[in-house]
């Protein structure tokens, strides 16, 4: 294994979505990490990636389902026949 | 919400899927662009579902499994209704967008910016952007902004190898990320090139 250092800018931000996503295997998640904590640019670049992208995600979720769609749901399965088993 | 692992008999039906609702809806109405076809969308996945949940194997993950025929449903039926606006387009696509532009800008403090956008486009906004995504990649992005899921459950649920998994979701990221740009730009949010 290279040592963590040797990991350039280029190769470090092409990482930086699967980093920021916790997908990395072990070795490049150490690798990444070194780069982060030497590279004060590449150290920017993934707190502004990951800031918007929470930010993003959060907002994204804010969808819920209308409060009457599973009674909805409940009512239509009522009407089914034969109810397979295991449901109530 | 998986079902209950080390149990022989799946919990019931309506347990389970109370658990993945109000997901399942988020990513349906992502998928057909409004609130009535989702409505349906789920509730039509749900009667599948229902059908074959004596089939569906304890303790195995009822999300993917549910989500799985949510997508084939929509695939089979929804997607030819779809009313498509603007279609982003996937090419000249820098890594780390957002960064660049702040820094093309002279935004030396990228961060301040970028926060600013963010903050200020509301959810609406931000949803549409993520609507107007070529399809293939529409999909693995609503799984993953409204979800939040791992890319191999994405890819389970999708059906497809995880490194088409990741390599979507990393230009849908940077196509979302270039389209909210523009338009914190069009709306004055951020300055235009050559601004301050």
């Amino acid at each position: 294994m290279e040592s963590p250092a040797t990991m350039n800018c280029r190769e470090a931000v092409r990482r930086l979505d699967d980093y920021v996503d916790r997908e990395l295997g072990r070795e490049e998640l150490v690798q990444v990490q070194a780069h982060l904590e030497c590279c004060t640019h590449c150290a920017g670049v993934y707190a502004l990636e990951a800031g918007a992208l929470a930010e993003l995600k959060s907002k994204l979720r804010r969808i819920s389902a209308p409060p009457d769609l599973l009674s909805r749901i409940l009512a239509r399965l009522e009407r089914e026949p034969g109810r397979p088993s295991g449901t109530a | 919400m998986a079902a209950a692992e080390g149990q022989d008999t799946a919990p019931p039906f309506e347990t389970t899927l109370a658990g993945v609702l109000d997901g399942a809806y988020a990513t349906a109405y992502r998928l057909t662009g409004n609130a009535a076809d989702a409505e349906d969308l789920v509730q039509d996945a749900a009667l599948l579902a229902f059908r074959g949940y004596g089939g569906f194997r304890a303790g195995s993950n009822f999300r993917a499994w549910f989500y799985r025929i949510l997508l084939n449903r929509f695939y089979s039926d929804y997607r030819r209704r779809r009313r498509r606006g603007v279609t982003v387009d996937l090419e000249g696509l820098p890594e780390a967008h957002l960064h660049e532009r702040a820094e093309a800008h002279g935004l030396a403090g990228g961060q301040d910016v970028v926060g600013r956008m963010v903050a200020e486009l509301d959810a609406t906004t931000i949803g549409e952007a993520l609507d107007a995504l070529p399809d293939g990649f529409r999909e693995v992005a609503a799984l993953y902004f409204q979800q939040d899921l791992p890319y191999q459950e994405i890819a389970e649920m999708l059906e497809i190898p995880i490194g088409t998994v990741r390599s979507r979701l990393h230009r849908a990221r940077g196509l979302l990320q270039r389209h909210l740009w523009d338009l914190a730009v069009e709306r004055g949010i951020v300055p235009a090139a050559g601004g301050a």
